[in-house]
């Protein structure tokens, strides 16, 4: 086929209109990519072929450009970003789960700290008052042992003041040592006074009466103040808060030691 | 000079658009969409099918613009054989085969239908031509039949048919290049 028939033939023509297959397509392509001239004989009838077009143009409706461009950036956000978009919810989803299971686990830590917090606070509590009963009951231990100390020390003498007439059924225990120099009572036994009266001990030191201290009301043991060489102990009923000089009529026990 | 302008704006565009730069497709719409809608619509004869058609052709450039080569041939042309092939494919569509009763598309047409209407009346240098090579060009390029429906529609022989192509086509480009100097002699001048 030379340049000359293959202008004739008409197939040049056919090729730009695309009538041909693409076996013929293929061969005239083959045919164009070795022969210059042929290029641009045929790149001629392209442009005249164009120009036909452009002079014969007519202008379509805008919305065929608007719905165009709809339908690309609708497929762009369909097919093409897809895979991207369900990497992105699936990377979403085990966040938002993740999120999720930070946030139960943590309201339940919270709810579990606060649980622990309101169970100190009452173990707290208890200890303190578990603490209030120790010192109490360590007092109340160190007093009995000192008191059990005071009364079951060899050394104490024990010495009971019964009540005279005036107080029948006082009975009082002294417990009187020598080597300390202490005098412990027990004032279990004496009848209730008054607010306006008290109980006052005295120690009788060559016909002295000397105070050895009032009688504190509501208390069992008492330690009194011990007086040198006393011949008796006696108890008379005083005024509250005591008395500079026994009130001899109200005397209502004595004893000798 | 002009059309050197143009093919490197062209080769731009293109590969703003293999690399699915939007805008490029939207400026190339607004260069060719008119030249290939006055195609589609004098081909297809349907408003609502010549609009879907146009949209679909630039919705295939837009897709399978990887596969055209400049080396091969102009973007005009590539885009005229994709939009075409669009409208055959609608005029064999089922329905359209109740009305023309057959499988090829225009061996049934009837005079009538290869007519233009006023709309389609072509205008441009094509109306300079002797009315036989204005016919073939109508019948190949506007209303999309092969050589060979062609000549039996102007019910002469092929090999003729051809000859008043290629006059016709070289009439054109006679007329063209005439335009053209004119046009640069034209901006020469306001210049």
């Amino acid at each position: 086929m030379d340049k000359k028939n293959i202008r004739e033939t008409g197939i040049l023509e056919q090729y730009i209109l695309g009538e041909l297959d693409a076996t013929q397509q293929r061969e005239v392509e083959h045919l164009l990519e070795n022969d210059a001239d042929l290029a641009k004989y045929v790149s001629e009838l392209e442009k005249s072929f164009e120009s036909l077009a452009f002079e014969n143009a007519i202008d379509p409706p805008n919305h065929i450009k608007d719905s165009l461009l709809t339908q690309i950036t609708a497929k762009e956000d369909n097919v093409v970003p897809i895979t991207k978009r369900r990497i992105n919810k699936w990377y979403v989803g085990i966040a938002a789960s993740f999120a999720a299971f930070l946030l139960v686990s943590t309201y339940l830590l919270y709810s579990e700290l606060q649980e622990v917090k309101s169970e100190l606070e009452v173990v707290n509590t208890e200890k303190e008052s578990i603490k209030e009963d120790l010192n109490g009951l360590t007092q109340n231990y160190n007093t009995i042992t000192k008191w059990y100390a005071a009364i079951t020390d060899p050394e104490a003498e024990q010495f009971v003041l019964k009540g005279n007439q005036l107080a029948p059924e006082a009975k009082i225990v002294s417990y009187v040592n020598h080597n300390n120099k202490t005098v412990v009572i027990n004032a279990q036994n004496l009848p209730e006074l008054d607010a306006l009266h008290d109980y006052q001990m005295w120690a009788d030191v060559e016909g002295e009466m000397i105070n050895m201290g009032v009688i504190a009301k509501g208390e069992q043991m008492l330690a009194m103040t011990y007086i040198d060489n006393a011949e008796s102990l006696n108890i008379t009923i005083e005024p509250a808060g005591g008395n500079d000089h026994p009130t001899v009529e109200r005397l209502i026990s004595n004893v000798y030691l | 000079m002009k059309s050197l302008t143009l093919m490197q704006d062209d080769s731009n565009l293109i590969s703003r658009i293999k690399a699915q730069d939007e805008r490029a497709l939207s400026l190339l719409y607004d260069k060719y969409a008119p030249a290939i809608y006055g195609v589609i619509k004098r081909m297809c004869k349907d408003d609502n099918a010549a609009e879907n058609i146009l949209q679909d052709t630039f919705m295939t450039i837009w897709e399978k613009i990887d596969s055209y080569n400049p080396e091969k041939g102009r973007f005009y042309t590539w885009a005229y054989r994709i939009a075409k092939n669009k409208v055959l494919n609608f005029l064999r569509k089922p329905n359209k085969l109740i009305q023309t009763d057959d499988l090829s598309v225009y061996a049934s047409r009837t005079t009538e239908q290869t007519t233009m209407e006023d709309f389609a009346q072509l205008k441009g240098s094509i109306n300079t031509l002797e009315a036989h090579h204005k016919r073939a060009i109508e019948l190949v390029y506007f209303l999309g039949l092969t050589h060979n429906e062609a000549h039996k529609e102007m019910d002469v022989p092929l090999g003729t048919f051809k000859s008043y192509i290629r006059q016709a086509l070289k009439r054109l480009k006679d007329s063209y290049s005439a335009a053209l100097i004119l046009m640069l002699i034209l901006i020469e001048v306001l210049r």
